[in-house]
């Protein structure tokens, strides 16, 4: 059976000056997460907050969540200290498919670095081949940035001067052929990047973001328009929490 | 006393007062992945029409200060795909079995009978939506005029021998009457309450936050509007009352019987804590142990001053 779990935080740094990593105990939830699944965080506020899993570390049975603040919710969150108890559910959500054998192209923009930090800390510990592109708007956003990554800044002050796309029209054709292109940030950037996948006959997944509240598929309100299975319709609503996040670009209606 | 927390609603029995709420718990397959749902007295399908719907679009969520507003707009897969895929995992889950019916229109009402009468061995109550806010047609409109909601409660009764329930809407001058309407009609009890109409404003963008305007209202701050709905409604019905509205401990559950609730819904609460009915059924049993009392003993034992 899953759980709701209470659980500690046990480290807290701040990324920059509105982003916060907080590391929380929760060895169920450190063992079972796979990348671009996400948890939902209690605060005092009513509805908890969902946050993808940006990093996992089974020995010590903690996980890690990147919190930008964007309200009252994220902000209270984000000044969480170690010590401090939060109800978590999770993991949440379908997550990317990672297969051996396969490589695959990494693609982040704004809190999308999190989820994809998870994946490439899986792909890097599996040997599973992979490149990481990273979309900022400047410098002082970037976060979580390795040395290995492409990254692009849309202010130029970093990086390649440009934006997600630039940076991937710099993989070789070696490293673009027969890749999985997986991206999580804002929509636009999704649909850019998915547009650039099909261009190059790539299979896209993006990360689906919409308003949430149970996080766990009962309530019906975090929906994204998708290809709908049944003739006649045009689309269906399907739950982020629950269907997604995860959809393959190509049945995603923007 | 053998089940203490035990329940009549009319005829349906019921092993627990708590009902899981419609549009909080979709047909049970998510929520029996974090308990057994067989504690439950029952469970409320997602509200089904006719046809599929997809429901309304953009933002459907805004938080409130002790709750939250939601635009759903009765997202289903319509009434066929859920006799087909549904039904029978609801009939295998060990709790009453509660049909939630909406539709757009006299006619819509009298369709879905019509499809759910035949499966009458795997459903316990037909819990008939009056009371959606999210639509624009049928529901709401309907459940706030007490000659429509006679006609179609009446209309339905000729049809069927299952229990009908009707969720009645808070957003009415006088829930009384309406009601009353509905026990006019032959209802077998009735649901109180379902969302208040509500909207939130975005400060920035000075507009609406949800992209449907309005949206229901619901969680602990509606309580109090739903108790005293309650207390005014036991005063004049013959039929039972089924609480519900901002339900999230067991406390709130003996409030709402004292008021005159035979049994009540948990909605919200499920969304926020997935697990609590568990919590609030053990709490249930330790609090009938404790005070040697049975719950069906409570209804409606509220001393008005």
């Amino acid at each position: 059976m899953r759980k709701e779990y209470r659980c500690n935080v046990v480290s807290k740094c701040m990324l920059n000056t509105d982003t916060a990593f907080i590391e929380i105990k929760c060895p169920e939830i450190a063992s079972a997460a796979h990348p671009g699944q996400f948890v939902n965080i209690s605060c005092s506020r009513f509805l908890k907050r969902p946050f993808g899993i940006a990093s996992v570390d089974k020995d010590s049975g903690t996980f890690k969540v990147g919190v930008k603040v964007v309200g009252k919710g994220t902000s209270e969150i984000a000044a969480f200290e170690a010590g401090q108890e939060v109800d978590v559910l999770g993991p949440l959500g379908n997550g990317f498919v990672i297969e051996a054998g396969k490589k695959y192209i990494l693609v982040a923009g704004g809190t999308g670095v999190f989820p994809v930090n998870f994946a490439h800390e899986v792909m890097a510990s599996e040997g599973i081949e992979h490149v990481v592109v990273e979309g900022f708007r400047c410098k002082d956003q970037i976060v979580l940035g390795d040395p290995s990554y492409i990254l692009t800044t849309d202010a130029g002050d970093a990086g390649i001067h440009g934006n997600c796309c630039d940076g991937l029209d710099t993989l070789s054709e070696d490293q673009v052929k027969d890749s999985v292109v997986m991206c999580v940030g804002p929509l636009p950037m999704m649909k850019a990047v998915g547009n650039w996948a099909a261009s190059h006959g790539l299979k896209a997944y993006v990360s689906m973001e919409q308003r949430m509240a149970c996080g766990i598929g009962i309530c019906l309100v975090c929906v994204c328009k998708i290809k709908a299975e049944r003739a006649g319709e045009e689309f269906d609503h399907k739950r982020c929490c629950k269907d997604g996040p995860v959809f393959p670009f190509e049945e995603v209606i923007w | 006393m053998s089940n203490p927390i035990s329940v009549k609603v009319g005829s349906v029995e019921l092993k627990s007062p708590i009902i899981l709420a419609s549009g909080t718990c979709n047909f049970g397959h998510e929520l029996s992945e974090y308990y057994d749902l067989s504690i439950l007295g029952g469970l409320s399908s997602k509200g089904l029409t006719i046809k599929p719907r997809v429901g309304n679009p953009g933002v459907r969520v805004a938080e409130t200060a002790a709750g939250m507003l939601n635009s759903v707009g009765l997202q289903n897969p319509g009434v066929d795909y859920f006799i087909e895929h549904d039904l029978d995992y609801m009939d295998s889950l060990g709790c009453a079995r509660i049909i939630n019916v909406a539709g757009h229109s006299f006619d819509d009402y009298m369709a879905m009978i019509d499809k759910l009468a035949p499966h009458k061995d795997k459903i316990d109550a037909l819990e008939i939506n009056l009371s959606c806010p999210n639509v624009k047609a049928g529901c709401m409109s309907i459940g706030s005029d007490p000659e429509q909601i006679k006609l179609i409660v009446s209309s339905m009764r000729k049809k069927t021998d299952l229990p009908l329930w009707i969720k009645l809407t808070p957003n009415v001058t006088d829930i009384k009457t309406m009601a009353l309407a509905a026990q006019e009609g032959g209802a077998d009890a009735v649901v109180l309450i379902n969302t208040l109409l509500g909207m939130a404003v975005n400060i920035k963008t000075r507009r609406p936050v949800l992209n449907n305007n309005t949206g229901g209202y619901s969680g602990p701050a509606v309580k109090p509007v739903a108790i005293r709905m309650v207390s005014e409604c036991y005063q004049v019905l013959d039929i039972p009352i089924i609480g519900c509205g901002g339900i999230s401990n067991y406390e709130d559950v003996l409030e709402f019987m004292i008021a005159g609730a035979s049994a009540v819904e948990i909605g919200t609460a499920s969304l926020v804590h997935p697990t609590c009915p568990v919590d609030i059924t053990a709490d249930l049993k330790d609090w009938c142990e404790k005070s040697g009392e049975s719950l069906s003993s409570l209804t409606g034992t509220l001393q008005l001053w």
